[in-house]
Order: C-alpha cells, then sequence, then structure tokens
C-alpha cells in the first residue's frame, strides 16, 4: 500500500515470499520502469523465505498509481507481500511527524555483540531489551538456529552504535541478561580506524 | 593415546577459561597425545583445544600440514600454557570450528605472530608463525579463554552455512 506518494521522492519497498528465481529481477524490472532509482539496498534468505528491502529514489513526476499497479502485478505472480511507503527526506514515513535530523544508526560508538547458547524464547528480546536501556541502537542483527533438533544453539549478532562516552562497562546490563539467560555473550568495540 | 569425543557449544567447557597445565607430568602427556589423535581422526581439522575435549586446561595441538593457505609450517605440535606475541597486521578470513554446528564465520586475525609455551617434553618452545598456522594457533588461543570464532565475528552478516567434511 503507497502511502502519500506526492511531493516526495524516496520511499522504502519491502518484499518478502517464498524463496525462487527471478524474484530480484521481477520487482527492480517493474521499479526500473518507471525510472526509479534503487539506493540502499539488502536482501536475505530465511529458511526458503525470501526478503528484500530497498530504499528508492523516483523522479518527481512519477504515475505512482502505475508503479503500485506493476508491483501488484509481480506480487500476486510470485506470491509476495510488497510493501511501498512513502519517505521524508529525514528517513521517517510520511505519516508521521518529521523527527531529528542526526541517524542513531551513524552517531556514538560502535558495536559488536555476539551470543550464543542453548536455544528457549526470549534471548533476543532479553538482550536487546537491555540494549535499548542503555541507549543503544541496531544497526545490524542476525541470528541463527543451529546444531542438531535435540540440541539446538541459538547466535545472536548485533552491530549496534551507543551514545558518545559509553564504555564497554554501559553493555554490562546486557552481559546479565545473557547469565540469567544461561548464554554466553561477548561485547567489543567496532569502531573503524579512519586511515 | 586414544580419539576422543569433540564437544559443541553450549557446553560449560567451552565458554569458560581455562587452568593453566604448569607441570607436564604422564597426564599432561597423555592429553597432548589425546589431542592430536583426535585432530588427526578428525577431516579437514588443523587445530584442537583441551577444552574441545572436555579438558579444561591450557593446551592446543596445531597442524597446518599440506593446508593450501598455509606459508609458514610447523607440522603437528602442541603447546601447554601459550602465550602470542603478535608481530603483524590482521586480515580478515573465513574460519569454521568443530565446536561450532553448521556455521562458518568471518574473522579478522593477525597474521605474524611469535608463540610460546611448554612442549610435551617439559621444555620451553617458541615458534614463528604466520598466515594461516598464525590463524589457526589464535583461533585455538581463543578455547584457552572460553571463546569460540562466535565471539569475534566481523558483523551479524559475516556467518555462513558451512559445509560438511567427510
Amino acid at each position: 500500500m503507497l502511502v502519500a506518494w506526492s511531493a516526495v521522492s524516496r520511499y522504502s519497498l519491502s518484499a518478502v515470499g517464498r524463496d525462487r528465481p527471478g524474484i530480484v529481477a521481477a520487482v527492480t524490472g517493474a521499479l526500473a520502469d518507471h525510472g526509479c532509482n534503487l539506493q540502499d539496498s539488502t536482501m536475505a534468505t530465511l529458511q526458503g523465505q525470501f526478503a528484500m528491502v530497498l530504499i528508492v529514489s523516483a523522479p518527481d513526476d512519477v504515475d505512482s498509481a502505475a508503479i503500485e499497479a506493476d508491483l501488484d502485478t509481480v506480487a500476486q505472480r510470485l506470491d509476495l507481500v510488497v510493501a511501498l511507503r512513502a519517505l521524508h527526506e529525514d528517513g521517517a514515513p510520511s505519516s508521521s511527524a518529521p523527527g531529528g535530523a542526526s541517524d542513531p544508526g551513524t552517531s556514538g560508538s560502535a558495536w559488536m555483540i555476539a551470543v550464543h547458547g542453548a536455544d528457549r524464547p526470549g534471548i533476543v528480546h532479553a538482550i536487546t531489551a537491555a540494549l535499548a536501556d542503555a541507549g543503544g541502537n541496531i544497526v545490524d542483527l542476525a541470528t541463527h538456529l543451529v546444531g542438531p533438533p535435540s540440541d539446538p544453539v541459538y547466535t545472536l549478532a548485533i552491530r549496534a552504535t551507543l551514545p558518545r562516552g559509553s564504555t564497554d562497562r554501559s553493555l554490562d546490563p546486557l552481559l546479565q541478561a545473557a547469565d540469567a539467560f544461561g548464554v554466553h555473550c561477548t561485547v567489543h568495540s567496532d569502531d573503524a580506524d579512519v586511515l | 593415546m586414544s580419539i576422543r569425543p569433540v564437544l559443541q557449544i553450549p557446553a560449560s567447557v567451552l565458554v569458560s577459561p581455562a587452568a593453566a597445565v604448569g607441570r607436564v607430568d604422564d597426564a599432561a602427556r597423555a592429553l597432548a597425545q589425546d589431542l592430536l589423535d583426535t585432530m588427526a581422526a578428525s577431516p579437514a581439522c588443523v587445530g584442537l583445544a583441551a577444552p574441545q575435549i572436555g579438558v579444561g586446561l591450557r593446551a592446543f595441538a596445531v597442524d597446518v600440514t599440506g593446508h593450501r593457505k598455509a606459508r609458514s609450517c610447523h607440522g603437528a605440535f602442541v603447546l601447554f600454557d601459550p602465550k602470542v606475541v603478535v608481530e603483524g597486521p590482521a586480515e580478515v578470513a573465513r574460519e569454521g570450528c568443530m565446536s561450532v554446528p553448521d556455521l562458518t564465520g568471518d574473522v579478522a586475525r593477525a597474521t605474524q605472530l611469535t608463540v610460546s609455551g611448554i612442549g610435551p617434553d617439559g621444555e620451553p618452545c617458541s615458534l614463528r608463525v604466520d598466515a594461516f598456522e598464525a590463524r589457526a594457533v589464535l583461533h585455538e588461543l581463543d578455547h584457552l579463554d572460553g571463546l569460540v570464532f562466535l565471539d569475534r565475528v566481523a558483523g551479524p552478516h559475516a556467518l555462513f552455512p558451512r559445509k560438511v567434511y567427510r
């Protein structure tokens, strides 16, 4: 569903469905037919489900209804759930109030957080809730369920930013949350060296 | 000498710092042989640390003989109470571990270092290693500190499915 297309030129687009050849080609084809330009994108396959998220720019005079119609055609043909959303210049969806100018993903200090242990419900919530309480913002996150079905192991990796001045002690609540779940957690700085 | 089962996470011995060996006695020499035997019996295995066979002591075996990424190669060796002095820059490369099922990951490791410890003969031993042998040493050293490569992985999307060695 397109939200407030007029007077904006950037959009977020997500598409999810059972993996099969041709999904990326079909979705991007519908966009290219209307002069849309792909900016950032990420795509992943999780247990046979393909997911893509894209930031798309479009000419101001683009026929939004035609793009939506073409995306709908692709979605029906490939059995995808597709969502397109117009963005303000600051990245917020056009249906929400404008927010601050800073990007929480690129300000502050960068950290890597690794968690692994016996699988049980609630690990991601416990760790990310502790991270949010510490003022952390998740930039990237991936989880994997591995090992034999009789003894599954859960892995969680997070790249996050913390407010300036934070130290590894700022992440102690994550270690405590991990301990409470009986899983192993390590954190280390992930700031890049600028050469 | 015997081939021992290799433990996988979340075994507690794999996430706990190992204790110093100290004096090399018959039990330590038997541990060294078990590490070498288990490593040799495990396909594509180039290193094994004592915690991986359930022993919480600071000992590991490495053997990168014949590996295409190896430059330095000291053959099969065992060190007790190893210490490392890093002497070169880090490189990111893909690695896996018998104690981490199904996954490999990209990890930054130093490519030149000197590792010193005590050999199974009880004598001090110091080796300069580089490239893949350095990576193997640092991977095994991490096991002695209760860490696996998941704790070092370069990013959330730097983990990948592992092929199966038979």
